[in-house]
């Protein structure tokens, strides 16, 4: 099954982005395939690479990084980003800033869009 | 750039060049907006730019290119509701060239 | 990529248009999608009708007053337009309190209308 994610709240703060990751790494073990993930709402600011996180504790934005060098498309909106100081300067590897017609796509063309939000 | 002068004013601009305050807006702003553009305004122009602004005041958006060309038909003639048209008034797009000289907020870029 | 029918998409919206951001992030996905060709619905329901009441005021608050721009579904694709009846009654509004034509069923009907989409989301 082809599964589209969309996730809408930040990290730390909302556990809507471990959920999203935990069930793409669920979904790709049984193999599943992610036509995407997209970030909306405070979930662009998953996507920043000025995180800096204590050593015993999980790295968000790496981990998402990590799992768009995977070749899992990692879409953040441009709208929302703008809003929240996400740009192409701070935006981790792998991952791109484009509009929400990225979403429409996604839920036009995935099996099942999951939304992971509050 | 970041501020034109009208009439003896200072109007501050963003990065883009759009109005920083929407407030500003006058037809004399329009008009310096315009040349920033190197677009001359005629009654062609002004049609849609004012044709926006009701819009805007409206409904409090920029209507999307699909909704504008259906609109502009709708109101100033069938043969001006399209695309094509508009792109002629406004080469570097209605989206971006007619919301600025409207003093309309900037598109956010989605689509 | 190869035809299929139109998606049944439908937003459903639950928040009241202030106190946070997604009410207006919803808003402006969904204005998006009406281009897409697609089978839209907007579902208003719990503190999210009040979205759509007239009269609105927001300058003490100082943010943005967007319930005009619900005016706009309709030319913008999204053919149904549903408010809970329910919700409606539990805080005292009538379809006359609101600004947009939209068409008041009872839970019941939302729900069914929901079974029958392939995408629902969330604002």
């Amino acid at each position: 099954m082809t599964f589209g994610i969309l996730v809408q709240e930040g990290p730390y703060n909302h556990e809507a982005s471990d959920s999203a990751y935990h069930f793409i790494q669920a979904a790709l073990a049984e193999g599943h395939k992610i036509t995407g993930v997209f970030f909306y709402n405070d979930g662009v600011t998953n996507t920043t690479k000025l995180m800096d996180i204590p050593a015993d504790d999980r790295h968000i934005s790496k981990r998402w990084s990590e799992l768009g060098a995977k070749g899992v498309p990692l879409i953040v909106c441009v709208a929302a980003a703008k809003r929240r100081g996400i740009n192409s300067d701070v935006l981790i590897d792998h991952a791109r800033i484009d509009g929400l017609g990225q979403l429409s796509e996604l839920c036009i063309e995935s099996d099942r869009l999951i939304t992971f939000g509050d | 750039m970041s501020a034109i002068e009208v009439g003896g004013k200072n109007i501050a601009l963003d990065e883009d060049g759009f109005l920083a305050d929407i407030g500003d807006w006058n037809e004399e702003v329009a008009l310096a907006l315009a040349k920033t553009e190197n677009v001359d305004m005629t009654d062609a122009h002004w049609e849609v730019v004012n044709f926006l602004r009701d819009y805007y005041a409206e409904y409090k958006i920029a209507p999307m290119i699909r909704i504008l060309t259906k609109a502009i038909g709708k109101k100033l003639g069938k043969e001006k509701g399209n695309t094509k048209y508009l792109y002629e008034l406004y080469p570097a797009g209605p989206a971006k060239q007619a919301c600025k000289i409207a003093g309309l907020p900037k598109p956010t870029g989605c689509v | 990529m190869e035809e299929q029918a139109p998606r049944k998409i439908m937003f459903v919206n639950r928040r009241a248009p202030h106190g946070s951001i997604y009410a207006y992030e919803g808003l402006e996905v969904v204005l998006i999608f009406g281009a897409y060709d697609q089978e839209i619905s907007a579902a208003f329901l719990d503190d999210a009708v009040f979205s759509l009441k007239k009269g609105q005021d927001t300058s003490e608050l100082g943010v943005k007053e967007f319930s005009a721009t619900f005016r706009v579904l309709e030319a913008y694709g999204v053919e149904n337009r549903y408010v809970e009846k329910e919700s409606l009654e539990k805080r005292g509004l009538t379809p006359d309190d609101l600004i947009v034509d939209v068409e008041v069923v009872d839970g019941a009907t939302l729900r069914k209308a929901m079974g029958e989409q392939d995408v629902l989301l969330p604002f």
